[in-house]
């Protein structure tokens, strides 16, 4: 128990290890690379959070927290790990900037996604018109407080394109996988929306809504029974401006037609990206890398949490898009998994 | 160009200019046609708010094109254009023009309501079907359906007397719709009723015929029903911005 546990990243699913540990009384290294703790809806400025409706910086500011005040947590940001190397139950690692290694009885990686950066998809238009954003925008409007605005005069949008899957689902640009919770996020952004701007209408373009679980009547059908958000099925191809709008080309599915609808402001709903450090995270860690780029998983059933690497452990978002309870959720099940390998190291070797 | 395979378009998305000269060169006649462009070029909310104005529309917002309705049609199975999940996205994004094409098949709908109970979001298909017909009505698109016209004389009479005396609807129901009174199928059931039904039932039939009974104390509540009804046009027609007072047709 006295040598700390490290833990790898300081999101929801770092958060949650951590805390999980330290409420046995273990000991917690807690390193994040970033210059403050919270991961993902923290740094990047989430407003309402899906599913309890609470504020990303109440909810996840919260846990951040709850493990600034732990005495049994060691927090390290702005940093990362140099050197791992060792068996089950001895892991030696370099912390960025010491000389000395530090000992480790287990090991969780948290170290999450990164946000598709949509210049890869140029016809969609973000980095070419101000007036198209992205989620993550969007999410800071509201977050901030400044309310929803088109970016190039700051005038009040009267009509809303939200676009479903940009950097997801997508093998031009190698992405075949769905990123999972941008449909729910999607249609709870285009409810807040609605509700800031009663007079503004809201357009989804989508493939497939993929509202999973209790998601669906809750965020699907409110958007659309309460908020009147209206989902038009079609793949946007792209993006351009007739000077004064934006003009959203692709194809209106239901009746076979091409459409070339004018918008004040288009919002892409970018994917998750696997870690953009992943290939380091491998090559430090020692741990495979899944044929997306995400952190391979070692078992599906057998052992929670575990990587291709004994011992060493995988939490929430950086094996895969993940939503923030599950990553909570895996972040705790990682530290149970930590705790009896410490306890029972020789029976860990699966 | 002349555009050779002409009869896959719709004439009305043909334009032609039988005289144009363009910089001296004349092009007149099929020289000049085009076809008018298939884009979707920007959506009107208003038809939506429309329907969901009048009875029956009210849960249109909710349709998410599942299909279910148009598969279970009473109607679509005879007549594969008869489409209500179609109809329904139409008013949805506001293809006002697509949607008044097929004005003659719309209200052709039997209130069989085998799409509402198939339904899984509660569109109720039916209504808005029904409001669909409705508000091609109003807006003079169509005349009114003979589904319309019974209701209206059934309805009328309910109003007038509190009940229902079936030989005096179906006279006037045949005269408004220009139908002649001595139906075949009609004078066959007179027929078999004469042969079949006991004496003293007839004679009671055979007189209240004759002698239109009223329901005692009606008129309270003939004009309370009046009122209700002028109050309910007045509504329908004021969310489609229509004058309000409309001439009793
Ligand atoms: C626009 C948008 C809105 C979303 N809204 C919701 C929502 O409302 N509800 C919901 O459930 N989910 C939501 N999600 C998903 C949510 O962001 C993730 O589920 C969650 O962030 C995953 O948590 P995590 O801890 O696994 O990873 P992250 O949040 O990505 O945290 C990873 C942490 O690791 C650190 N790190 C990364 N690499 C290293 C390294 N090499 N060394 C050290 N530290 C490192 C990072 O700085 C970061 O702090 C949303 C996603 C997007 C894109
Ligand atoms: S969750 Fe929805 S928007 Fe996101 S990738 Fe999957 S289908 Fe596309
Ligand atoms: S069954 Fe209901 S939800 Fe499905 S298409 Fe018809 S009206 Fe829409
Ligand atoms: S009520 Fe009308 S639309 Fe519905 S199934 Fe019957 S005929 Fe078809």
């Amino acid at each position: 128990m006295n040598t700390p546990v490290l833990v790898v990243g300081g999101g929801p699913a770092g958060l949650s290890a951590a805390h999980s540990l330290a409420s046995t009384g273990q000991k917690v290294l807690l390193v994040d690379k970033a210059d403050r703790l919270g991961g993902a809806p923290i740094l990047s400025g989430y407003a309402k959070l899906v599913p309890s409706g609470e504020w990303a910086k109440d909810a996840i500011g919260g846990m951040v927290q709850r493990i600034e005040s732990n005495p049994l947590v060691e927090i390290q940001t702005r940093t990362t790990i140099t050197e791992f190397s060792g068996a089950p139950g001895a892991f030696k690692y370099m912390l960025a900037g010491e000389e000395q290694t530090r000992e480790a009885g287990a090991t969780i990686l948290c170290t999450g996604f990164s946000h598709f950066d949509p210049v890869n998809k140029p016809e969609l238009g973000f980095g070419i018109f101000p007036d198209v954003v992205t989620t993550t925008q969007v999410e800071q409007m509201l977050s901030s407080g400044k309310g929803v605005k088109c970016l190039s005069d700051g005038r009040v949008p009267e009509r809303v394109a939200i676009l479903l899957c940009v950097g997801s689902r997508d093998r031009q640009i190698g992405r075949e996988w769905c990123s999972k919770i941008c449909c729910t996020v999607s249609a709870n952004l285009a409810m807040e929306i609605r509700e800031a701007l009663p007079q503004c209408s809201v357009y989804i373009y989508y493939m497939d809504i993929r509202t999973f679980g209790l998601y669906e009547d809750a965020y699907y059908w409110e958007s659309q029974e309460k908020y009147r958000v209206k989902y038009i099925k079609s793949r946007i191809a792209e993006v351009t401006s007739d000077g004064k709008r934006l003009i959203v080309k692709g194809e209106d599915t239901l009746v076979k037609r091409p459409i070339t609808i004018p918008f004040d402001l288009v919002v892409q709903a970018i994917g998750m990206d696997p870690n953009v450090d992943n290939a380091r995270i491998a090559s430090i860690f020692g741990v495979e890398l899944e044929r997306h780029g995400f952190l391979q998983r070692g078992a599906t059933y057998r052992a929670m949490g575990s990587t291709t690497r004994p011992g060493l452990l995988v939490a929430g978002a950086a094996s895969g898009p993940e939503t923030i309870d599950d990553s909570i959720a895996q972040g705790q099940a990682a530290a149970m998994a930590a705790l009896t390998s410490l306890k029972a190291p020789a029976t860990e070797a699966a | 160009m002349p555009i050779l395979s002409k009869h896959l378009i719709r004439d009305e998305n043909l334009i032609r200019n039988e005289n144009l000269v363009i910089e001296g060169v004349d092009v007149s006649g099929d020289w000049s046609t085009f076809i008018k462009t298939r884009v979707v070029q920007d959506y009107n909310d208003s038809l939506q708010e429309d329907i969901a104005a009048l009875p029956g529309g009210e849960n249109i917002h909710r349709c998410w094109q599942c299909g279910s309705c148009t598969n279970t049609c009473t109607i679509n199975a005879l007549n594969p254009d008869f489409n209500p999940r179609y109809w329904i996205y139409l008013i949805r994004i506001g293809m006002e023009e697509e949607l008044i094409r097929d004005k003659e098949i719309i209200w052709q709908c039997v209130s069989c309501n085998k799409c509402t109970s198939v339904c899984p979001r509660d569109v109720m298909p039916e209504g808005v079907m029904r409001a669909t017909a409705h508000w091609l009505e109003l807006k003079g698109y169509t005349p009114e359906s003979p589904a319309t016209i019974f209701d209206k004389v059934f309805s009328s009479q309910v109003f007038a007397k509190g009940k229902i005396e079936e030989g005096r609807l179906m006279m006037r129901f045949f005269k408004k719709t220009g139908q002649k009174l001595t139906q075949d199928w009609l004078v066959g059931l007179i027929r078999g009723l004469v042969l079949r039904l006991p004496i003293g039932l007839l004679t009671r039939m055979g007189l209240s015929a004759l002698i239109h009974p009223r329901t005692r104390d009606w008129s309270n509540h003939r004009m309370a029903i009046a009122e209700y009804i002028t109050e309910q046009k007045a509504l329908h027609r004021k969310a489609l911005g229509l004058p309000t007072t409309e001439e009793s047709r």
